[in-house]
């Protein structure tokens, strides 16, 4: 971040469901200059924005329930907080949960830093019953506090102007003080902290954290650096311990649970038993044993019906102007290298106008739509004891789903899982999930020649093969799995605003990513094609495209452009034959378009699913995932074939 | 004391011990279920799979696995209000 030194950093904090997005969207409206990472180490939203001439940069962590990390999406929000040490929290606090929210405000009050907290949602807290007296929560926490309703744009205004008073003050909080007996071992052992060792926040936050903390590596490395600080956690922890019967980590939580349920009380007024009775009557037949099975299926199928009913429409009308571009390029400039370069970069760049985004952009708003409502943690809750079958539970849901839009992050949202064999599991079997892109293949191969029945049958025979695949890999990890522990969010009336926003930075990834990966691959092609250099690699790989799979030769190298993106193998697919559209079934017959869709369906990730795989887990997980992926396709291609040539 | 999973859906609970893995417990005590905290059973549950919790304390409710909820140990306090 090249602006750090410039202007002052305010960082987003809260527990996940907290709106902190929503609100982060409210005040980035306000910017200079919007940034995102996705895919990087840091995964977060980063923004510049000017208010009345004060300018921050403004930075959207990932929501954390505690600072104690228990998955690796809490440790990055962790990271940055603790080693890019913000001018400003801004704490968002869901009112509607007022009292386990304040746990986590509790740990960033004792970490110290200039606070500020958004009492968001507090229309819904309302509803609920809530009444809070939000001047004697800040008298009570010794932090400002500003109510806000973010999807509304409601108190954004007075957040901010409380925002720059607070950095003008720059005033360190102190932490709110818990059962003497708790207190007296903390100070002790706070004693014990040498001088010179690195404290983060303070030495208060310091020491719990140290006592809090279950990490083997933090504890060795404690014990190299200082062995006499490790002997005085130990015995402090032990006492703790004794003292009251749990872990001293439980020790610390209930101090924090008590506390934050004492100022809940003393600073709210609670209508009881107010709950939201239409919010409760929508989720007893969304969760419903039967009945919500039967929504979730509706859902599967209208999110699809939608996609394919906005894509359909629009890929027709903007394939056409590629279309005549086409014709008049060729009679322009004839049949020449400059013609092949430039149909190479036309059916790049249309491609991914005209074949992608369309179906692209319905399906990440309607995914952005499902988990802004709180409709994936449901699907999670109905699809438990499905998941269990494959040796997982239902966290893993969310990425599955997730990977029907996209691999990569679906692969990236495997970090929501605790433990590192779920991870593997589910990293290993989000490549034969359908993504956007063999979607793309499936429904203009499969579906346009053979009919909707067919490409249905294709989707219906993929998901059991997750399932017979799930089986087999999972007899490999034998480890049990941890089991589920998912928060189920009230559900919400979705933010149109904020909905967009999601779908625009992915969107935008895609722009600048992949995109210029599939214009890239288009022009290499057919300048290959032009010097017949595809002929070699069509050679090599004759033998499994031609002997194994019986397709025609020219197909060989299309499949290796399609692991580069897998719609490359589509659109190349006519070139590589030398027909249109319309064509393409007098050069192949159905067997081999099945076959062909099957293998290119699931036979390698594509490159940037690879990468991010290794990024993840390891160099080894890619190259397992790959290996696996092949070796499926071509299993199953062979198989497939076999069966369609006896029958 | 009788187990989660046992438990009956009509009656207010108190829990007695949390028991499990530490990384269970911690997540547990992250999304504000203690000891001596109460909480309802959800009757939604689904045969063999899930149930559903809600804390009162916390205001929180949450799915827990079967395997999960079965190392939670609970009392009966009362009727459900």
């Amino acid at each position: 971040m090249a602006t750090k030194n410039k202007y002052p950093d305010i960082i987003f904090l809260g527990q996940p469901n907290s709106g902190k997005s929503a609100l982060f969207n409210a005040i980035a409206g306000l910017k200079v200059d919007t940034s995102n990472f996705p895919g990087t180490t840091v995964k977060h939203a980063h923004s510049k924005v000017n208010f009345a001439g004060n300018v921050f940069n403004i930075i959207d962590l990932p929501g954390t329930y505690s600072l104690n990390p228990s998955d690796d999406i809490e440790k990055v929000a962790l990271s940055h907080l603790f080693f890019e040490e913000p001018d400003l929290i801004i704490n968002v606090v869901d009112a509607s949960i007022l009292g386990r929210s304040l746990e986590l405000t509790q740990e960033l009050i004792e970490l110290g830093y200039p606070m500020v907290i958004a009492l968001n949602m507090t229309d819904l807290a309302e509803k609920k019953g809530i009444k809070i007296d939000v001047k004697k929560l800040e008298k009570l926490l010794g932090v400002p506090c500003v109510p806000t309703v973010a999807i509304h744009g409601r108190g954004i205004k007075q957040l901010i102007e409380t925002a720059i008073h607070a950095l003008e003050e720059r005033r360190p909080l102190s932490p709110l003080t818990w059962t003497r007996d708790v207190e007296n071992k903390i100070e002790e052992f706070q004693r014990a902290i040498p001088d010179d060792f690195p404290v983060v926040g303070n030495r208060r936050f310091t020491a719990v954290k140290m006592l809090e903390v279950g990490k083997r590596f933090f504890i060795q490395t404690l014990e190299k650096m200082n062995p006499e600080l490790k002997k005085a956690r130990d015995k402090t922890r032990d006492d703790l311990e004794k003292m009251h019967g749990v872990p001293a980590y439980e020790v610390i939580a209930a101090e924090r649970h008590h506390l934050a349920a004492k100022i809940f009380e003393e600073s709210s007024e609670v209508v009881r038993g107010k709950r939201i009775p239409l919010l409760e009557r929508v989720d007893d037949i969304i969760m419903h044993p039967f009945l919500g099975y039967l929504i979730l299926l509706a859902v599967f199928l209208a999110f699809f019906f939608t996609i394919f009913q906005v894509g359909n429409p629009l890929e027709g009308l903007l394939l056409r102007p590629v279309h005549h571009l086409r014709i008049f390029l060729s009679d322009q400039l004839g049949t020449g290298v400059v013609f092949h370069i430039l149909d190479g970069l036309l059916q790049g760049v249309g491609g991914g106008l005209a074949i992608v985004l369309p179906y692209l952009v319905p399906l990440l708003f309607l995914m952005s739509l499902l988990e802004d409502i709180g409709y994936l943690a449901r699907a999670s809750f109905l699809m438990d004891t499905f998941m269990h079958f494959i040796g997982l539970h239902g966290k893993s849901v969310s990425p599955f789903i997730l990977g029907f839009g996209c691999n990569v992050p679906a692969i990236i949202s495997t970090r929501i899982l605790e433990s590192r064999r779920d991870k593997i599991l589910t990293t290993l079997l989000i490549p034969f999930v359908p993504c956007t892109a063999r979607t793309t293949i499936i429904l203009a191969l499969v579906a346009f020649y053979m009919g909707p029945i067919w490409a249905l049958g294709f989707y219906v025979f993929n998901i059991f093969l997750l399932g017979v695949l799930g089986r087999i890999i999972s007899f490999f990890y034998k480890e049990p799995s941890p089991g589920l522990i998912l928060e189920i969010p009230t559900l919400k009336v979705p933010s149109l605003m904020n909905i967009w926003k999601k779908t625009y930075f992915h969107m935008k990834a895609f722009v600048k990513f992949a995109w210029p990966v599939l214009i890239a691959g288009s022009v290499v092609l057919a300048v290959m094609q032009f010097f017949h250099m595809d002929r070699l690699i069509n050679l090599i790989l004759s033998p499994l495209v031609e002997k194994a799979l019986g397709l025609p030769q020219e197909l060989g190298v299309t499949l290796v452009f399609g692991f580069l993106r897998k719609e490359l193998s589509l659109i190349m697919m006519l070139q590589a034959l030398g027909v249109d559209y319309h064509n393409l079934m007098s050069v192949i017959t159905q067997e081999q378009l099945i076959v062909f869709t099957v293998f290119v369906s699931f036979f390698i990730p594509c490159l940037s699913t690879v990468a991010i795989i290794w990024k993840e887990l390891g160099k080894k997980i890619a190259f397992l995932s790959m290996a696996l992926n092949i070796a499926v396709a071509v299993i199953l291609s062979i198989i497939i074939r076999a069966f369609l040539s006896i029958s | 004391m009788i187990r989660l999973t046992n438990a009956p859906t009509d009656k207010q609970l108190k829990i007695v011990s949390l028991g499990g893995g530490h990384g269970m417990r911690r997540k547990l005590l992250s999304l504000g279920f203690h000891k001596d905290d109460i909480i309802e059973l959800d009757s939604r549950s689904i045969l063999r799979g899930p149930i559903l919790v809600r804390g009162l304390t916390s205001e929180t409710s949450v799915a827990l696995g079967r395997g999960i909820a079965q190392k939670i140990m609970v009392e009966i306090v009362g009727d459900k209000k």
